[in-house]
């Protein structure tokens, strides 16, 4: 059976608009968490948090996006889905046949659009000219419809492992021979929607955010979006591969719909479904990116199942202290990092940690290494649950 | 894929003791789903679920209380907007003062797959699509790839919509409900623009296994379009594809909503097909993204009512296509093989 493997990526965050950008920071432990200044809330400069510093209206001409009703959101999605497709060597042509696929992941969709969501919703106005735009499936209909993308089209809402899911989708897909090439990932932009949600559960902090630190006070939320193009490799000729994604699981946690178990069942389960589907014992994953929120109840979960899963954990990090919790894009985000990693041979340190979580005693990767990387895992749980593990490796 | 068990909650009497021949009708141009008293959900529980969460809870409990699914794959539209608004509701009001999340966890349109891993301790694999239109398609055939990886797994499959006040109110902005009060018994015959809304939930136990199964579901394919051509090809394609040799469609269940602006999609289906019997639904259910899943139900039901049937013919009903188009460019099929 053909490998399955990644031939395109695209990345726009908080620490870069693009791929090489987004690299470059993950070597420096470039940190994105800033003050809220182009966000109208009453939360600015109380959270910091993941944000692109660049209007809608910009992008909107950087990207040549005039089409009516064009949320940030689904603006966020074009700037990486046309990155990770020129990447990749993708025809207008190839994109609109019936054998390329579009999974696409986002929990904010259009609700981005807080005052005219509020008014349409309310019925107090006419209606603006997003009223098509704020469930979760319009950046992907907005891509499809761009680009007359002609294969199977889905988009998934899991909460934060959602473009994990939406990249095992599309590899499925791949293996069942329902696609030839899948581009897959997630967005999300920032809400008043999601940081009041969060803020609400308390699980903002208030401060740039310090995975796996036993001080550590919450999450930062953060903006962007990642795809990455996948196709078979007995289809790929001479364009380049960044990595194969070895093996993937998807678990749920069935404990609390908005915390994790206190052995995380479900982190453990999802890691090793990925293994056996990699056929890998777990001493062969080299790094892994982990989901490393930042909050109480993740970080140390995520520590008790790593250490259950693996005995002595590998080099880990988490890149939520460099872009913030990008929700739906999450998943995707992981994954770029991990496969850059794969791709150059490097491991990414990670930043703002200072002590360990005295239960666990885990201490990330500090500092920037060029080594020899065989295989990485990147991780997701959400809220509902949900818990998915993908597993890339080096050609 | 094959379906063993089903179960349905909408606007008509799909739940208990089934009786479609009469047709209940719908409110304000609403076809309000007909929520049957829950069991097995704790009355707590059940006080703090959405509407949609709970339809959706409510109507896949009874599949899965006797045996734990090997996953849980759902498809919702909007499943969660109207608690997604009502905390939007709070942040406008309170200026964003200190909310509750309540709302905010329960906004989620995994909320349902959620809980009923929760409720089952079910730790298996679970998913939630939410491609408007097409989620529920999505939905099917991710079941279909993992019953192909997974031989013998047995899954809960949903499709799962509310009729929330907001997405109403956003939706019939954009002009997609009748304007004027129109009964869903003529939902066909009113020459005008729009539709009405509905609700529900339909949840299938499926496997690979035939015996004993009710019905099997041999393929399911998606288009994005609106050139009704490229839709007349893709049914035509679709169906030659995965028909066996000398068979043909023996029923046509049509996602006809009485929007005259897009008829002509289902009127190319018509032709296409005009040796079926044509059954349309949507007068029964109403227009919501996972009306398919509705469709799916129905077609496993051994009968069609009266007032359903558009026209009637002698074919003995095998093979059936299930044929939905949403909000102008989403159209799903699925081929249906009665058993």
């Amino acid at each position: 059976m053909s490998e399955i493997v990644v031939t395109g990526l695209g990345v726009i965050s908080a620490v870069g608009k693009n791929l090489a950008e987004n690299r470059q920071a993950l070597i420096n432990g470039d940190c994105g968490i800033t003050d809220l200044s182009m966000f109208p809330t009453r939360y600015a400069g109380l959270r910091p948090c993941g944000e692109i510093k660049t209007d809608t209206e910009t992008l909107k001409q950087q990207l040549l996006a005039g089409e009516k009703g064009v949320t940030r959101t689904s603006l966020l999605a074009l700037q990486a889905f046309d990155e990770a497709v020129a990447d990749a060597g993708i025809t207008p042509a190839q994109l609109a046949g019936s054998d390329t696929a579009l999974i696409g992941a986002s929990t904010v969709g259009g609700m981005c659009l807080t005052d005219e969501l509020y008014h349409d919703a309310n019925k107090k106005s006419d209606g603006s000219e997003y009223l098509a735009e704020y469930d979760c499936s319009s950046p992907s209909l907005y891509l499809q419809k761009r680009y007359q993308v002609g294969g199977v089209i889905n988009s998934i809402n899991t909460a934060c492992s959602s473009s994990a899911n939406a990249i095992m989708y599309g590899a499925r897909l791949l293996k069942h021979g329902l696609c030839k090439r899948v581009i897959a990932g997630g967005t999300d932009s920032l809400a008043k929607f999601t940081i009041n949600g969060f803020n609400a559960l308390h699980i903002l902090s208030p401060e740039k955010c310090t995975p796996f630190d036993k001080n550590r006070q919450g999450l930062n939320l953060g903006e962007g979006a990642a795809f990455l193009v996948l196709e078979k490799r007995e289809d790929v000729g001479s364009r380049k591969i960044y990595a194969v994604l070895k093996g993937y699981g998807n678990s749920n946690d069935a404990f609390h719909p908005s915390s994790l178990s206190d052995d995380g069942i479900g982190p453990q389960l999802a890691m090793r479904q990925a293994l056996l589907e990699a056929a890998l014992a777990p001493e062969a994953v080299d790094f892994i990116v982990t989901h490393g929120t930042a909050t109480e109840n993740n970080d140390l979960v995520e520590s008790i199942a790593m250490l259950q899963v693996f005995g002595k954990p590998p080099a880990f990090i988490s890149t939520k202290a460099h872009i913030g919790h990008t929700l739906g894009a999450a998943g995707a985000m992981g994954a770029v990092a991990g496969i850059l990693g794969l791709y150059h041979q490097e491991a990414y340190p990670a930043i703002h940690f200072q002590d360990p979580i005295e239960a666990t005693g885990l201490i990330p990767l500090l500092h920037y290494k060029q080594q020899v990387l065989k295989h990485a895992m990147t991780n997701s749980f959400g809220f509902g649950g949900n818990c998915s593990s993908l597993i890339f490796s080096a050609l | 894929m094959y379906i063993h068990k089903t179960n349905c909650i909408s606007a008509q009497q799909t739940f208990g003791n089934i009786d479609l021949q009469t047709l209940a009708p719908a409110v304000e141009n609403k076809l309000f789903a007909k929520e049957p008293v829950y069991e097995g959900v704790p009355p707590g529980m059940l006080r703090r679920m959405g509407r949609a969460v709970r339809m959706g809870v409510g109507c896949a409990l009874p599949l899965v209380k006797d045996q734990q699914p090997d996953g849980i794959i759902i498809g919702t539209a909007n499943g969660g907007m109207e608690d997604c608004i009502k905390f939007l509701n709070q942040i406008m009001d309170y200026e964003e003062g200190m909310l509750t999340p309540g709302n905010f966890v329960q906004s989620t349109a995994n909320a349902t797959a959620a809980q009923l891993g929760l409720m089952t301790a079910n730790r298996k694999y679970n998913i939630t699509h939410v491609h408007k239109g097409l989620a529920f398609e999505n939905a099917v055939l991710d079941a279909m790839m993992l019953l192909k990886e997974n031989p013998g797994f047995n899954l809960l499959l949903e499709g799962l919509d509310e009729i929330s006040t907001y997405n109403y109110n956003i939706d019939y902005l954009d002009g997609w409900y009748k304007e004027d009060l129109t009964a869903n018994a003529g939902l066909y015959n009113v020459d005008s623009k729009g539709t009405m809304a509905g609700e529900g939930a339909a949840a299938f136990w499926v496997s690979d296994q035939p015996e004993r199964a009710l019905t099997k579901i041999s393929a399911v394919q998606q288009l994005h379009t609106e050139d009704v051509a490229a839709v007349s090809s893709f049914l035509q394609h679709f169906v030659k594809f995965h028909l066996p040799e000398g068979t043909s469609i023996d029923i046509l269940i049509a996602g006809e909503n009485g929007d005259n602006r897009y008829r002509h999609y289902y009127e190319a289906a018509y032709d296409l097909f005009d040796t079926a019997t044509i059954v349309r639904y949507k007068h029964m259910f109403g227009e919501f993204g996972t009306s398919a899943a509705l469709a799916l139900w129905l077609a496993c039901q051994p009968a069609f009512p009266a007032h359903a049937i558009k026209q009637r013919t002698d074919a003995d009903p095998k093979y059936t296509l299930i044929y939905n188009m949403y909000h102008k460019n989403q159209h799903g099929v699925m081929l249906v093989e009665r058993l």
